[in-house]
């Protein structure tokens, strides 16, 4: 995987280059927004398994997809949709702590449309399940941190689609 | 590979969400990003004083060596490397760990200059005066982030 510090050592070692410039600037920048990005892992992280229990009652759980026939029934559906659920949020959280989306790329969007097809797993409640995430995650770290988890979960939701 | 790249690499070897004591690192490597700027600033604007000083108290130390013997093409090559040694310091003080070193300027390193025919013991001598000179251009806070790089580095020769 990639992070946003290695993603500006590599290029200037290829040109026997010290970080310096436009380079610096950048790594300045992600330097200045590390504090938020840790604060909203540590919080993340300690209430991962409420983010969401309140994503799923946010989009999913009143639908018909909790039914008999749904792809949330029976409760073997619905533990993998709550297992899937917390692989993306915490694939986000690692980019959102990198500032890099590769790692999204890399471990959870390769072939995931392909599974999810085969499993019959349908596309369009995982994307309203990604959507009401980007609100739970907001509410619990503000709209700074929010809005940089967004970019990651706005990652995933445009891979499925 | 940083350490931000570390901790998340760790903990998606364990599928979990970083722990509180990678947390507290990673807290601790971004307080101290002015210093970690601050340092790499100071070695890239002083690459060639600290190649040349560390030069003259190395052969000071050590006068037979390939880079002392008159052959201005071979001193050049060596004082070349130990300039790269010296950027390589500076990627990992803004990485936050070793691995930049490791994986551009050590893996391979010493038959690179068995092959070339440069005594490593003398290499060894040669990183520790640059280190000296080095950590003497830096604030304590800065050259507590080097140094331990350098450190790294004396001790792979």
């Amino acid at each position: 995987m990639q992070d946003t510090v290695t993603a500006i050592i590599n290029p200037a070692d290829e040109k026997g280059n010290y970080v310096e410039g436009e380079a610096l600037d950048k790594l300045k920048q992600y330097f200045q927004t590390g504090a938020v990005r840790v604060k909203a892992a540590t919080q993340i992280g300690s209430s991962a398994a409420n983010i969401v229990s309140d994503t799923v009652a946010k989009s999913l759980l009143y639908g018909d997809i909790t039914l008999p026939g749904g792809n949330m029934y029976p409760t073997r559906r619905y533990a993998a949709c709550l297992r899937d659920l917390t692989y993306f949020l915490r694939y986000a959280t690692y980019a959102m702590l990198a500032a890099d989306a590769s790692i999204l790329d890399e471990r959870i969007l390769s072939g995931l449309k392909d599974t999810y097809a085969s499993l019959g797993v349908p596309i369009e409640p995982t994307i309203q399940a990604l959507q009401a995430m980007k609100d739970v995650v907001t509410q619990r770290v503000g709209t700074e941190a929010g809005q940089e988890m967004d970019v990651y979960i706005d990652h995933i939701i445009t891979g499925l689609g | 590979m940083s350490i931000i790249a570390k901790v998340i690499a760790q903990s998606d070897r364990a599928d979990r969400f970083p722990g509180s004591a990678e947390l507290t690192q990673l807290q601790d490597y971004f307080n101290n990003s002015s210093a970690r700027i601050s340092a790499v600033q100071k070695l890239a604007a002083n690459q060639q004083k600290i190649v040349d000083e560390g030069s003259q108290r190395f052969w000071a130390q050590c006068p037979n060596t390939p880079s002392n013997r008159g052959d201005a093409q071979k001193t050049a090559l060596c004082q070349r490397d130990q300039g790269w040694y010296i950027r390589l310091v500076s990627y990992c003080v803004l990485a936050g760990n070793a691995k930049p070193l490791e994986d551009i300027g050590l893996d391979g390193m010493r038959d690179m200059y068995v092959s070339l025919g440069v005594p490593l013991a003398n290499l060894k001598i040669a990183m520790g005066c640059l280190k000296s000179v080095a950590l003497g251009l830096l604030s304590s806070e800065e050259a507590a982030l080097a140094g331990p790089y350098f450190d790294q580095l004396v001790r792979a020769f």
